[in-house]
């Protein structure tokens, strides 16, 4: 069978009633979560990770993995397009994704075009999901195909350089980033050993030897993390909201964003597709290019279309693009994919180049869902955006204890003990002062659900090459993902050294 | 930053570090052949961690302590809640889901903000109560229910 028949096999499992149903909640949820400042993409699908698995109990496993996955997918391109929202109304972004935005949505707000900036969002947000799609549908086999050859040493080192590149890009300084990778990798070794079965780190405490789980750490640190720093950090009181008087834009408008939509998606893809550099940095380069290919650059800040078409549909062309190293290589580039993994890793699902084999309904499923969700984007967002613009003003009184009550219940759900709830909120007071010390927590999560997978890879690389490190650098392909490694965390400190500002991402 | 913070952060990561390079010796060899056994890897995520602690400590002395504008957190608020979310982990299969849930939604809304007791009291029984049905009613999943009853 060749790709197109798979990607009709996917449609077939996206147009499932059920995962109609589910695309379209999750779309909901992430553009709500989007709009909501305080919740980000991550926490969000960390959130509903325990509320899709309960709902998916009852269908065969690789169904279940295939709507819960489509689901979650949903909440993070959802969340993208949502992000957009308020930084054009408020001026405050919801993501990190759409700093960038405020510069000239904002601005258009303020000139009455409030309606056509988050119009025009949304439309290039759906051309981005659209490029992100077919670069998917091509890329996705001959990857897979070139990752099938893969050995352990080959997956460690390019394990090894997807959280090299994440740590290099995250947060402001390197030597934190590095120390939180650390940290992560360690928390993964607490266990029983998968290769040996011998207990590390256990101390006879039979609540650890299935290890920490992941996903109580990931909605610790993001979810709980950011609710305590809103409780304990008064925010400034929110401006006002612009009025959106005129929702369609005029044919200029379209034809002046035209070229940063096609520009900004392209862009924003191949960034994504890059383990590490996620949505932010996409929507940055974005910006920084239009300007510079722009025949009036001085209008920039001002309200110019273009300065939120092209970084909105960079960001959420990103979010597609990280799928990608997700589903065909089994490593997930940032902090979002990380969580996604590790709900696939929970239905006892491997992402990663068998993935397209074993599982085919799960990949072209998810693909198909992704092109099904931006169209339910664009026609729910076009005439709703009224209605999301609403769910800025959810009073925080009621919100903040909820999303607490929802990781208790989500966490328990999944894990049945208290021990889980301890350590969320242990991990939600960590996860404040790290983040509130510019210690970032994405590199932290990735590594916990990555650290397991590269030790097992690093320990039977050693067993073939009998104890021998050498085999990381001989085998060529190993040598190259070593060597990029090295090189995504040296090129920024000697760029430092230069006195050359790098721009980090801060979303991971 | 806050050179206080990253100086402390530094000592305990590297005691961290040490913790796990020391107690990776403990770990018993593998059983079988293979000469890597399960205490290289966390052997070495320790020696890392302190090499990149100690580069954490150095930088505390060397970059200006940048006092930002002091802001008053909001501590009263936060430890009420805290608190009470660590009483709701105790008492969760105590005294069942709904009750807990009730409780603590009923406290960390009046925490956070006083007044509008209906409200609060309406919207903690609406999240406890449907959650509590749709999960354990509808989906057919587990929740503690009602012990004291």
């Amino acid at each position: 069978m060749d790709t197109l028949q798979f990607l009709a096999d996917g449609f077939s499992v996206a147009f499932q009633w059920q995962n109609l149903l589910f695309a379209l909640v999750g779309v909901i949820i992430g553009t709500a979560v989007g709009v909501l400042p305080g919740i980000g993409p991550m926490s969000g699908v960390a959130l509903l990770i325990p509320v899709t698995a309960t709902i998916t109990s009852g269908m065969p496993t690789s169904a279940a993995a295939a709507s819960s996955i489509i689901l979650l997918a949903g909440v993070y391109y959802g969340a993208m397009y949502g992000g957009s929202t308020t930084s054009i109304l408020l001026n405050t972004p919801g993501e990190s994704s759409s700093v960038v935005t405020t510069l000239d949505g904002y601005q258009m707000a303020q000139q009455g075009r409030a309606g056509v900036a988050l119009a025009i969002s949304a439309i290039g947000s759906f051309c981005a999901g659209i490029v992100a799609l077919i670069g998917l549908v091509l890329l996705a086999e001959p990857l897979s195909n070139v990752a099938v050859k893969f050995g352990p040493a080959e997956y460690f080192s390019l394990m090894l350089l997807g959280l090299a590149a994440v740590s290099g890009l995250a947060g402001k300084s390197m030597t934190k980033a590095l120390i939180m990778t650390v940290l992560g990798l360690m928390l993964g070794t607490i266990g029983i050993d998968a290769v040996s079965g011998i207990a590390r780190f256990t101390y006879d405490q039979p609540i650890l030897y299935s290890g920490l789980e992941f996903l109580t750490v990931a909605v610790g640190l993001f979810a709980l993390g950011e609710v305590f720093k809103t409780i304990l950090e008064k925010d400034e009181e929110t401006g006002a909201i612009a009025k959106i008087h005129r929702i369609m834009p005029t044919k200029q408008d379209l034809k002046d964003s035209a070229i940063p939509i096609t520009r900004g998606s392209l862009l924003g893809f191949f960034i994504g597709v890059l383990p590490g550099a996620g949505a932010t940095l996409a929507s940055f380069f974005s910006y920084m290019t239009e300007k510079k290919f722009s025949k009036n650059p001085e209008t920039f800040g001002k309200g110019n279309i273009a300065g939120v078409a092209g970084p909105e549909s960079a960001n959420n062309a990103a979010s597609g693009g990280a799928m990608i190293p997700l589903l065909t290589l089994g490593i997930p580039g940032s902090g979002t994919t990380a969580i996604l993994m590790g709900a696939l890793i929970m239905y006892n699902i491997q992402p990663g180049p068998l993935l397209f084999d074993e599982h085919p309904e799960v990949a072209w499923g998810l693909i198909a869902s992704m092109f099904i969700g931006n169209l339910m984007l664009l026609v729910l967002n076009m005439p709703l955006v009224r209605v999301f613009a609403k769910i800025i003003e959810t009073p925080k009184k009621y919100l903040l204890p909820m999303i607490v009550a929802i990781s208790f219940f989500g966490v328990y759900a999944v894990q049945y003990t208290t021990f889980d709830l301890f350590l969320l909120l242990g991990c939600g007071v960590l996860g404040y002062l790290l983040s509130k010390n510019d210690y970032p927590v994405a590199p932290l999560v990735l590594a916990l659900v990555l650290g397991p997978m590269i030790e097992n890879n690093m320990r039977r690389a050693l067993t073939i090459s009998n104890g021998d490190f050498s085999i990381f650098f001989t085998k060529p392909l190993s040598l190259v993902f070593i060597v990029a490694a090295a090189a995504w965390l040296l090129v920024p400190l000697l760029l430092k050294l230069r006195g050359r500002k790098v721009i980090i991402n801060e979303e991971g | 930053m806050n050179k206080k913070f990253d100086r402390f952060a530094g000592f305990a990561f590297l005691l961290v570090g040490i913790l796990f390079l020391v107690e990776s010796q403990k770990i018993s060899d593998s059983a079988y052949g293979s000469s890597v056994g399960p205490k290289i890897f966390p052997m070495w995520l320790g020696i890392i961690l302190i090499a990149l602690s100690a580069r954490l400590l150095y930088e505390t002395f060397k970059y200006k302590s940048e006092e930002s504008k002091k802001e008053r957190l909001q501590y009263k608020k936060f430890l009420i809640i805290f608190v009470s979310a660590v009483l709701y982990a105790f008492f969760l299969e105590k005294i069942g889901y709904v009750v807990s849930t009730f409780l603590f939604l009923l406290i960390a809304f009046q925490t956070v903000e006083r007044g509008k007791m209906v409200y609060s009291i309406l919207i903690s029984a609406a999240f406890s109560f449907g959650v509590y049905y749709m999960f354990s009613e509808l989906l057919g999943g587990s929740l503690p229910g009602f012990p004291l009853l």
